[in-house]
């Protein structure tokens, strides 16, 4: 009974709630009205700024790359980690061939989805130590940070703890808590996945218009 | 009535010679009805007339673990009964199970008792509001980091070692099947994370964990049970046999346990289970000692949580319990210049030296 609802209604009440939730808070965004029109001559495209930041900011500002080497280790370490095993993870692509798509791709091998899980959860496990033992951190994060923070590395070790494949139970609970974290996504930081792009837009289009590599 | 014929008698009584003895030759193996030859000797069946070896002895070598030869790359598969595995088992779920049983829960009872009785080490001249660095950033990541996977190991190593005996019995097998397949599953992925975190650990701290002159003379004066707190480096004997503890147990359990994670590429089981044996006591000692370094870290001594929180402690604090440590750091007037900026608010570093 248990098992049928949280494959079923909840599943697609979690799928429902984090796909309209983006869209709503995306709309939102992009609805913002500008606080003042900028009048000034611009010196170079904004446009250009706006495109150009999405990609510098993936590397730190050279003056700071060694204040910020911890974060920028433990961010890719998390983030790569998580999006390859989440994308190229057998059971992952079995789920959204049945689920979702109705194709499938190449999965990596066994070995290599511990390999990125264990990338994944030494990333998550590194920033949020930073995050409760670096005294501007600390100040800097609230509940939803470390209810973002939990809710995820909850998700990942219910599906290390399911990684055998073997028992339904495990399977299960790997799966409610991936609808709780979607439950969650789209009111919460979590939103950042999103919103990056429109912060890096935004600053980067600022900085440009006024002929300023971003 | 019939008569009597002495020939036919005869003849009866030859037939019945020649079956006899040919029954008991065949039985001995023998012409010359040798019955001793009935003995095996050496697995050899007497007068080779069923082979060479006797099944008895075929299977107690296969028993006693004899390998033969196999055609496939796994060696190990060319011993059909691994009777090692016999006492490998008996030391597991025997000795190993029960005396780690036994320092586990007298360890957590033991500081359990300690703090209810003698309470909270509190700073004697109270909080003076100066603080000086103690752990630097690296250290305290590093630091929490590897207490973290510790604990989640800790925590699954012991379902899977006494989870027949505490789990099974209260939530029947089902349950206990499902838990040990999980923790079996996060063991694995988390040891090598756990591995990479200790070593940089191991090297970060080793510098202030040597010898040094006087670490004797804290521990005759009582260590931390002593009142008047005997003055000690950076890390008290106490602090420093926990580090070597570390050193030692934690190589041991990595070592063994990356045996584990990768039983392949050993071709003798026997190396596998003393390497699970190595690896259960190894743990066992670790986390019984863990727990006194939990107790006086986080509750048991006022002021030592904030080093590994926040990175300072305060001057009272460091004076009291690491004295010349204390001295060291104030005379050098490092504060100001290592993470100076991390103290935490309503605090100030010391003033720097005239």
């Amino acid at each position: 009974m248990f098992v049928e609802f949280v494959e079923g209604p909840l599943w697609y009440f979690s799928a429902a709630v984090f796909v309209l939730g983006v869209l709503w808070r995306v709309v939102g965004i992009i609805r913002l009205k500008r606080r003042a029109k900028d009048l000034s001559v611009p010196r170079a495209s904004a446009t250009v700024g706006a495109l150009k930041a999405q990609v510098l900011h993936f590397v730190p500002h050279g003056g700071f790359s060694f204040r910020t080497v911890y974060h920028l280790v433990a961010g890719y370490s998390f983030h790569i980690g998580l999006f390859v095993l989440l994308l190229w993870g057998a059971p992952h692509i079995a789920f959204f061939e049945t689920h979702i798509l109705g194709f499938s791709w190449d999965a990596l091998p066994r070995w290599g989805f511990v390999v990125a899980a264990q990338f994944a959860f030494a990333g998550l496990m590194l920033l949020w130590v930073r995050r409760i033992s670096d005294p501007v951190m600390i100040k800097l994060s609230d509940k939803d940070d470390h209810v973002s923070a939990w809710l995820t590395f909850t998700v990942m070790l219910t599906g290390c703890l399911a990684l055998q494949e073997s028992v339904e139970a495990l399977r299960i609970l790997h799966m409610l808590s991936v609808e709780i974290w979607l439950l969650y996504f789209p009111f919460s930081r979590l939103m950042h996945a999103v919103t990056f792009a429109f912060s890096r837009g935004h600053t980067g289009a600022l900085f440009g218009r006024r002929g300023i590599v971003p | 009535m019939r008569k009597f014929r002495l020939g036919g008698l005869i003849g009866f009584l030859a037939v019945l010679a020649v079956v006899a003895y040919a029954s008991l030759a065949g039985i001995t193996g023998s012409a010359s009805l040798d019955i001793s030859a009935q003995a095996q000797e050496a697995g050899n069946v007497p007068g080779k007339s069923m082979g060479n070896s006797s099944d008895s002895e075929f299977w107690r070598k296969v028993r006693r673990g004899t390998q033969g030869k196999v055609s496939i790359p796994d060696v190990k598969s060319a011993v059909l009964i691994n009777s090692e595995g016999s006492a490998w088992r008996a030391a597991r779920n025997g000795p190993v199970s029960f005396w780690g049983g036994v320092i586990v829960a007298g360890s957590l009872a033991f500081f359990f008792l300690f703090g209810l009785f003698h309470g909270r080490i509190m700073i004697k001249g109270g909080r003076s509001g100066e603080v000086i660095p103690r752990f630097s950033q690296a250290e305290r990541w590093v630091h929490w980091f590897v207490a973290g996977s510790f604990m989640l190991l800790a925590l699954t190593g012991l379902a899977l070692l006494f989870g027949r005996y505490v789990l099974k019995p209260v939530f029947g097998p089902e349950v206990f099947a499902i838990v040990a397949n999980a923790s079996l599953q996060s063991h694995n992925l988390f040891g090598p994370i756990f591995i990479v975190g200790l070593v940089i650990m191991i090297v970060l701290y080793m510098r202030d964990n040597l010898w040094q002159k006087g670490d004797l003379d804290w521990a005759l004066k009582g260590g931390f049970l002593n009142d008047s707190h005997p003055p000690s480096w950076k890390y008290n004997l106490g602090e420093k046999v926990w580090y070597w503890s570390i050193f030692f147990g934690g190589l041991a359990l990595s070592g063994s346990g990356l045996m584990l994670e990768f039983p392949w590429l050993f071709e003798q089981l026997t190396q596998l289970q003393l390497a699970h044996i190595v690896h259960a006591v190894a743990a066992l000692v670790l986390i019984a000692f863990s727990f006194g370094h939990i107790y006086l870290g986080v509750w048991g001594v006022e002021g030592a949580l904030d080093g590994m929180t926040q990175g300072y402690v305060d001057v009272n604090w460091a004076k009291e319990h690491h004295g010349w440590w204390a001295e060291e750091v104030l005379e050098s007037n490092t504060s100001v210049v290592e993470g100076a900026s991390d103290a935490p608010p309503n605090t100030k570093s010391p003033a720097p030296a005239e």
